[in-house]
């Protein structure tokens, strides 16, 4: 047994709630409990509420607050995007990159069904889109183009602002899932000339339940859900008030946490762990070198293997870690389930073999720690891929 | 203190709702997803709970799925666009939608919606206390109408109105035809009496906020063997039938508004009920008003009352209102339109405006009662013609 607290190092999987962010909630669900919709004095401060959320999530991302559709996270959010936008064009050419969430590839997937042509856009080794291939199929009938902006389980953060430049030359409508790079990152919405922005707020410190897509003004969507015309018409559903209260203080908490030496202590405290376990025999690096590529600043993902260079079982590892009192992440925690070792897509699309794609480990970072807390990390991977070794068959 | 008599459009959500969802908001945050270490298996563990809550609270058979949904608004979008999916991709010939022209905007835009992609849709018309007949709904059945049913979709309590549907005598009407019955549950779950199997509803949509639980969360649950093709599709989360990183506070948090709300469901039924005749009888007194939907009693929401001040203007009305009480001329989801559901019953739009939902609640008093009253009879004295003519602007 293990004597100290556990640590949770996969905020790339969720982030508990952040102390701005609960007290928002609880004022909220004091003033502003009610029915946004409804005429009377209740509704008003429920209504008010709101919008000072959706006013606080648009300057935090640089855009208006006409932009924001609150939802109920990120897979309804792309699934808005993709569907939505789609609905008003002609049918034609989705690219995607080789690299996005499960819930952008199943929203293509069904625009494949509906007679769209899906191009994905390969990865270079570390992640990054091929924008020349980018490039050369920014014409017609390429209508539509969805990347991720940062890559949940290898940290890439892709060339948003070249990226959005080469769609909007080309007259290509962009989405981007900026889920794991909103916390880390300004995103300029309207500098960059984004179309869709999906954001999810527990990935940043906010409560589950709630997201937004960011739309930019004047772009038409096709609403998903049918209802009482809430968000502008493209989402109805009565929206949930203290979620959305939660979710622009966490934002905004983030946004401070970029300028005042927070986000820059995080990332010294991941590059000085990180070192540490690259000097682990059978420990490597996937994804971008954060001394040379730009690289989300909590983030590590590693490919283990054993003395004999034999790769190891990710999902082993993660339940060896946890009984090492750390808990981590094989990959992207949506694709799991199955209970064996399923080699990464993402891993896959950068270049590794199948069972090099199948050895990964993700550990995410959050402001929640503290640098001494990860000392112990070195040697829990070291004692977990030793007991995962000696186990495999 | 403005008394808050609009229940049907939210309720706050319980203290007891609030403590239940604190510890999933504070150290048990783990993502329930993560299968591979203990905290994310308790939330796992948190979320079977729930939908047992749900599953037994609502009476469903056994192997229903519990599907959490952001709200009553996704669950009717899953539970209609679902079906009609699921019948497409299958070879399942039916092609017709039957309803009712007062259900509530997200099970009416939906249906419009899959009427603009090749199903026939059948309104049925509702009497003057906003009941359908069964023998329009026996005949809407007949394939001979249009071709065979796919599903009927009935609300189980209007919103503005307050009438009950009669389900248990529906269900067999709709099962002899071969369709399935989908029922909006949001206003009648945890105000009355429900029970999913023995009234034979094969899909049932429910909200957390109606019932005194956290807005953003609701669930739909589906009888055994109904196909529902997924609207959202991803992580693969709940049976790959609404993927999305469950959001375990507030599946916690609904799962205990449910069982609050069923535990004090008969003794605070009995309390409004009592409140709202109250209301009634002094609304009665006041003279000039009309009762919209059934007679207080069996048929009709227990905590429900709507009234039409005739030849009052009823912005007016509102106006005067909003300074005494909370209360609304109907839906609020309505953005400004007028109330669908009282022109079906032949309210004129100025008749509508001038239309006050009352919504007794968990909180209400024999005092706000009082209150209410009070307000009315001030404001329809302002605002009548007679007396504006004759009375200086307060």
């Amino acid at each position: 047994m293990v004597a100290e607290a556990p640590l949770y190092l996969d905020a790339c999987a969720t982030t508990p709630l952040a102390q701005v962010a609960h007290e928002a909630m609880e004022a909220a669900r004091q003033l502003a409990w009610a029915n946004p919709s409804s005429l009377h004095g209740f509704g008003l401060s429920a209504a008010e509420s709101l919008e000072r959320s959706r006013h606080s999530l648009a300057s935090s991302l640089g855009t208006g607050a006409e932009a924001i559709r609150f939802c109920s996270g990120a897979t309804e959010s792309v699934h808005l995007a993709l569907l939505g936008a789609a609905a008003t064009l002609p049918v034609g050419r989705l690219l995607i990159s080789a690299v996005e969430h499960p819930a952008v590839n199943a929203a293509a997937a069904q625009l494949q069904r509906q007679g769209w042509q899906v191009e994905p856009i390969p990865v270079g080794p570390t992640g990054l889109l091929d924008l020349g291939v980018l490039e050369s199929l920014l014409h017609p009938p390429t209508r539509l183009v969805s990347v991720i902006a940062a890559q949940s389980e290898v940290g890439s953060i892709q060339p948003l602002t070249t990226i959005a430049q080469l769609c909007r030359q080309a007259g290509v409508l962009l989405h981007t899932d900026a889920v794991q790079l909103a916390p880390h990152r300004p995103i300029a919405m309207d500098e960059l000339g984004l179309d869709l922005v999906s954001l999810s707020a527990h990935k940043l410190g906010g409560p589950r339940g709630v997201g937004a897509l960011l739309v930019r003004p004047g772009l038409r969507l096709e609403p998903l859900l049918g209802g009482g015309g809430q968000e502008r018409g493209q989402r109805a559903g009565t929206e949930p008030v203290v979620l959305a209260a939660g979710f622009a203080a966490a934002l905004a908490a983030a946004r401070r946490h970029q300028l005042d030496g927070t986000s820059q202590r995080l990332e010294a405290s991941r590059d000085h762990l990180l070192h540490d376990l690259l000097a682990l025999p059978g420990v490597r690096l996937s994804g971008p070198d954060p001394t040379r590529q730009p690289r989300l600043p909590h983030h590590i993902s590693l490919l283990l293997s054993d003395g004999q260079g034999r790769p190891l079982d990710g999902r082993k590892l993660v339940r060896a870690l946890w009984n090492e009192g750390v808990a981590v992440s094989s990959g992207s925690a949506c694709s799991g389930g199955s209970g064996r070792a399923e080699p990464s897509p993402v891993l896959l699309a950068m270049g590794w073999d199948r069972s090099q794609a199948a050895s990964g480990l993700r550990l995410s970072l959050g402001s929640w720690l503290e640098a001494s807390q990860l000392e112990r990390v070195p040697l829990a991977l070291e004692r977990a891929m030793a007991s995962c070794g000696a186990a495999a068959p | 203190m403005l008394a808050y008599l609009d229940h049907h459009a939210t309720t706050p959500c319980d203290p007891a709702v609030v403590a239940a969802m604190a510890p999933w908001w504070g150290e048990q945050f783990a993502n329930p997803a993560s299968r591979l270490y203990r905290p994310a298996l308790e939330a796992a563990a948190a979320i079977e709970a729930a939908a047992a809550e749900l599953h037994q609270g609502l009476a469903a058979p056994s192997g229903a799925q519990v599907v959490f949904t952001s709200g009553a608004t996704e669950a009717n979008n899953l539970a209609l666009k679902g079906l009609a999916e699921a019948a497409l991709s299958s070879g399942n010939p039916r092609r017709r939608l039957v309803s009712v022209v007062s259900e509530h905007h997200a099970v009416l835009d939906v249906l419009r919606y899959l009427e603009r992609h090749g199903f026939a849709l059948t309104l049925l018309p509702i009497d003057a206390q906003g009941l359908l007949n069964p023998a329009d709904l026996q005949a809407a059945l007949d394939p001979g109408a249009g071709g065979p049913v796919l599903a009927v979709s009935v609300m189980a309590a209007n919103n503005e109105i307050g009438t009950i549907a009669p389900l248990a005598q529906l269900a067999p009407l709709v099962h002899a035809a071969g369709a399935l019955l989908h029922v909006d549950g949001a206003q009648a779950v945890g105000h009355i009496p429900l029970a999913m199997e023995a009234w034979g509803i094969d899909l049932l949509s429910l909200s957390g906020h109606k019932l005194y639980g956290p807005k953003g969360i609701g669930a739909l649950l589906v009888a055994p063997g109904v196909q529902v093709a997924p609207q959202l599709q991803g992580g693969g989360q709940q049976g790959g039938l609404r993927p999305g990183t469950l959001p375990v506070p507030l599946i916690v948090g609904l799962a205990a508004a449910l069982k609050q709300a069923l535990a004090d469901r008969e003794g605070r039924a009995l309390r409004l009920a009592a409140l709202r005749d109250q209301l009634w009888t002094g609304l009665q007194a006041l003279g000039g008003l009309t009762l919209n939907g059934p007679p207080p009693g069996p048929q009709r929401l227990p905590h429900n009352l709507s009234v039409t001040a005739g030849g009052v203007d009823g912005t007016r009305l509102h106006q005067l209102l909003r300074r005494q009480i909370a209360v609304s001329s109907g839906s609020a989801c309505s953005q400004g339109s007028a109330s669908h559901v009282l022109a079906a019953l032949g309210r004129t739009r100025a008749e509508a405006a001038a239309t006050v939902r009352f919504g007794l609640g968990r909180s209400t008093t024999a005092q706000q009662v009082e209150q209410a009253l009070r307000a009315m009879a001030d404001a329809l004295d302002q605002a009548s013609n007679r007396s504006a003519a004759s009375r200086p602007e307060r």
